[in-house]
């Protein structure tokens, strides 16, 4: 954390390496958490590249007092996939659980590239199509927790909402997936 | 304490965290316990919780480092002066590209040096293509001529190592040591009642060419003798 503060005041100083370097150690957990939260690879790559330009133009407005650099890129990287949620409308079709199940799924599976499927295992593509069904307040909330593992108080500042809410939000989300998952079809391991 | 279906829903990530009270928990597994819907729900969520946690990151393409680098930072210009300089050095330094570069400059010389380029006296014309042909190929023919006699050898030493052994793995007993005569191997006879073999006249010549060589040189020593016995006489 102390590092990333350090590189963001060399940023901040016009250190192109230092800004390389930030690039280079969340590139990685940003991707994911898109990746994650679309189901699409092409999408995860322009959503995590969008992120990280808003991150530049705003460095100077971060304030390591506030939270680590991570949580801070979190929490950039959330607002934009809600933006990015309410812009597109194939996301809103998955919103509601009672929709027509089977063919939204066999849509989600036709729409991943084969490169895509082997990239993920096939558990994991399962859970990953799961996931697009859940509604954006559940998902990111699951994702934060379960995929990225970050504590309740991180949580808590990315999604800025109170800590109760958080717990509600995973609980609900874990539940509805376990359910999502069921009528898939798929038993868990 | 009276739990319900609602409240094992609720507190159903408490469960998992561990963060119910003593209390709490004997409710909760009383409950599900007896609640075939809450013990699938509580199964199923937390396999669930188990499978996310173990499921790895995605590698992101390895061009999304350069994309953000180039939308953030701009195209990176090449640099030009000393400070381009500078960074071909700090490229060549690099241990990757030495290994590189080691590894091609090895190549080049095996083959210049298999296509039978002259190192200590280089010269342009050995580097066409028709000379190198023509040099590979003497080259070859030259290797395998070498090779063939190579083997040749070996199997002369093989042949004459293999006689060896069998000379020194034959019995040494009394009998098999001692030649035998034989029969057919009798000498010739002067008398022409057995004619000698062609190989027992070939050595019977020998010993009369060797004898009439000493015919030679005795009559001197005959003489000194005859010296020396006339002078011990009275």
């Amino acid at each position: 954390m102390e590092q990333d503060a350090q590189l963001v005041q060399q940023c901040l100083q016009g250190d192109g390496s230092a800004w390389e370097e930030l690039v280079r150690r969340h590139s990685r957990r940003i991707f994911n958490i898109c990746y994650r939260f679309t189901g699409n690879g092409t999408e995860a790559e322009d959503l995590s590249q969008e992120v990280f330009l808003r991150v530049y133009r705003t460095l100077g407005t971060y304030r390591s007092a506030h939270g680590g650099f991570a949580t801070w890129v979190t929490s950039v990287t959330r607002n934009l996939l809600i933006d990015h949620y309410r812009r597109t409308k194939r996301d809103r079709v998955t919103d509601s659980l009672d929709d027509a199940m089977p063919v939204v799924e066999n849509k989600e599976s036709a729409g991943r590239r084969p490169d895509e499927q082997v990239l993920l295992g096939e558990l994991s593509s399962q859970v990953q199509s799961a996931l697009t069904k859940l509604s954006p307040e559940l998902r990111e909330a699951v994702i934060l927790r379960d995929l990225q593992q970050l504590e309740y108080v991180e949580i808590q500042r990315v999604l800025s909402v109170p800590e109760g809410t958080v717990k509600s939000r995973i609980n609900r989300g874990r539940i509805e997936l376990a359910r999502v998952l069921q009528q898939m079809g798929v038993r868990p391991s | 304490m009276i739990w319900t279906c609602e409240q094992t829903e609720a507190r159903l990530s408490d469960y998992l965290d561990g963060v119910l009270s003593g209390a709490e928990q004997t409710a909760f597994d009383a409950h599900v316990n007896t609640c075939q819907r809450c013990t699938a729900l509580v199964a199923g969520v937390s396999h669930l919780v188990t499978d996310l946690h173990s499921m790895e990151q995605i590698e992101p393409p390895p061009r999304l480092v350069y994309s953000i680098l180039d939308k953030t930072l701009g195209p990176r210009e090449a640099a030009s002066g000393w400070r381009g300089l500078l960074g071909l050095v700090r490229g060549v330094a690099a241990i990757r590209f030495a290994y590189g570069a080691l590894s091609v400059v090895a190549t080049l010389i095996i083959f210049l040096t298999a296509a039978g380029f002259n190192w200590r006296k280089p010269r342009l014309a050995d580097l066409q293509p028709a000379t190198i042909y023509l040099n590979a190929d003497r080259g070859v023919h030259l290797m395998y001529a070498r090779s063939a006699k190579f083997v040749s050898d070996l199997r002369v030493v093989n042949e004459i190592q293999s006689r060896l052994r069998q000379e020194s793995e034959i019995p040494e007993t009394p009998e098999s040591t001692v030649p035998q005569p034989s029969i057919e191997k009798q000498p010739g006879r002067t008398d022409r009642s057995q004619p000698a073999t062609p190989k027992q006249q070939n050595r019977a010549n020998g010993i009369s060419r060797g004898m009439e060589f000493l015919a030679l040189a005795l009559p001197a020593t005959c003489n000194l003798n005859s010296v020396f016995i006339a002078r011990r006489l009275p």
